[in-house]
């Protein structure tokens, strides 16, 4: 079964254009979250295999916030996807074990290209049994 | 403008010797915390952030001198205005080995009331400006950084929108128009995220700039054009940033082109973009390609000329206007001043931008 993504993202337009490439991947989007307490409703309602993160999101909030959030409760991983990803901010994530960076502004290929390399992170992983945070 | 009160750190470890200064300290107006050793003092400095400290030498622990020294390194105290004191220590040699190891200023004890008060508040006004610049520096960081967030998020959403509508486009010309719209959006784009990570706004690297550009491209590729083989070979050059946007945006052009047109008998498709110094004060652009037939990159890009030969191509990028790729290329050649030539060897087609490189602009960073 094609992997479930969730999409976290406040500008509209953008999650529209994520989910459509998304989709174009063969992968199924389980939910648009605008911040990180609708992120955190969504995995535990859809238990994603993992999550497309921006990192500034809707009313000041933080998507590294949510990004552990959604490790620390569902062991769910993210490629993230901003405007800012500098090494401060690889430092700040590292803990939550990324699949990816992907910078704005995105290409839909290099998007593409990140799709895959979760997928394959992430059903190599389930192959081995998943080593952290599910509950 | 302050958030907090500032407030002046008297060190010595003699109490009578204490006493007098923060009295003459507090009777001028100033607060006052005390310490009396050199590691108390450095926990004191750093939990309240002192705007002066007066300093005294001689300490039971450390000396005066290395307090001094550690303060200046400590990146929470190296502000603090440090005013070291000592009836003792006053030889010339101890005064200049106060001032060398940062002190902003010394005085020999015993010490008028009046010249301690004056030397604090002419400390205190050093370090009020001092706070002024670091705080205006850090606004305008922060500003650089969220203009540069808002810069390349509206510039996701152009791209998002192009792409979007070009999805829902059935017609195959149609939907290569808007990759192209999209491309030729991510060359001018792509330059931000140099522009931001370098140290200098002014010249940008064309080495990671073109190699950056050129693997979107491929990855993009055109239609079925994915199996092609797009090489760099790009020297260190730093140009004017509008210099290097307009290479780019060549680049951009010969490369979609040779993507879709360079297709050569048998094998994969070879697309070599090289940027080098050619002489002393001139740079040469090459996007070479094996393509079998003289699509003649700049010659007709939106119309290829069947059957045509170098020639002809060349008359026609002379003469005729024709696609938008094409008058792009001739016009930013032109806006370099550089000229434009092509050849046909056995290694295949080639288009060559010859241009003279201006003087790089100097940025002289702040310190």
């Amino acid at each position: 079964m094609a992997a479930a993504v969730l999409i976290v993202e406040d500008q509209t337009l953008i999650a529209w254009h994520l989910r459509e490439i998304v989709e174009q991947a063969g992968l199924r989007v389980v939910d648009v979250a605008r911040a990180p307490d609708e992120a955190l409703d969504a995995a535990r309602r859809e238990r994603p295999d993992f999550a497309l993160m921006d990192v500034r999101l809707a009313h000041d909030t933080s998507g590294i916030d949510a990004a552990r959030l959604l490790y620390e409760c569902f062991g769910v991983r993210c490629i993230f996807v901003s405007a800012n990803i500098d090494v401060a901010m690889r430092k700040r994530v590292a803990g939550y074990r990324p699949l990816g960076f992907v910078g704005k502004p995105f290409l839909r290929a290099e998007l593409l290209d990140a799709l895959r390399h979760a997928e394959a992170c992430i059903s190599q992983e389930d192959g081995n049994g998943r080593s952290a945070g599910t509950d | 403008m302050h958030e907090m009160p500032e407030v002046i750190l008297n060190v010595n470890d003699n109490e009578a010797a204490r006493y007098v200064t923060t009295r003459m300290l507090r009777s001028a107006g100033f607060q006052v915390v005390e310490a009396a050793n050199g590691m108390d003092a450095l926990r004191i400095a750093q939990e309240n952030r002192p705007a002066v400290v007066v300093l005294d030498i001689n300490l039971p622990d450390i000396s005066g001198i290395e307090v001094c020294r550690r303060l200046k390194a400590d990146a929470r105290t190296a502000w603090s205005m440090v005013l070291q004191m000592s009836a003792t220590n006053i030889a010339l040699t101890d005064r200049v080995e106060s001032l060398a190891a940062g002190a902003d200023s010394f005085l020999i004890e015993p010490v008028e009331p009046e010249e301690l008060a004056a030397v604090t508040r002419a400390l205190l006004r050093l370090y009020r400006s001092e706070h002024e610049l670091r705080l205006a520096l850090a606004e305008r960081d922060m500003l650089l950084r969220e203009v540069n967030h808002r810069v390349k998020n509206s510039l996701q959403l152009v791209l998002s929108m192009l792409s979007l509508q070009g999805a829902g486009l059935r017609d195959a010309k149609a939907r290569e128009l808007f990759a192209k719209a999209i491309s030729r959006v991510t060359a001018i784009a792509s330059v931000h995220e140099q522009l931001y990570q370098g140290r200098d706004p002014l010249t940008v690297d064309m080495h990671t700039y073109l190699t950056g550009l050129c693997g979107e491209l491929a990855r993009a590729g055109i239609d079925d054009a994915s199996d092609a083989r797009l090489s760099t070979e790009v020297d260190n050059l730093h140009l004017p940033t509008e210099q290097g946007v307009s290479i780019a945006l060549i680049v951009n052009e010969l490369v979609m082109n040779a993507l879709k047109h360079a297709r050569p008998a048998q094998g994969p498709s070879r697309i070599v973009v090289r940027l080098a110094h050619h002489g002393a004060d001139r740079a040469r652009l090459t996007v070479r390609d094996n393509g079998a037939g003289p699509h003649a990159a700049v010659a007709n890009a939106e119309r290829p000329e069947p059957g045509g030969d170098r020639a002809s191509a060349r008359a026609v990028a002379a003469d005729r206007p024709a696609g938008l790729g094409s008058q792009l290329v001739r016009m930013l050649a032109r806006q370099l001043h550089g000229e434009l030539s092509f050849d046909h060897t056995q290694e295949g087609y080639a288009t060559h931008v010859t241009f003279p490189l201006q003087a790089v602009p100097t940025w002289r960073p702040p310190s």
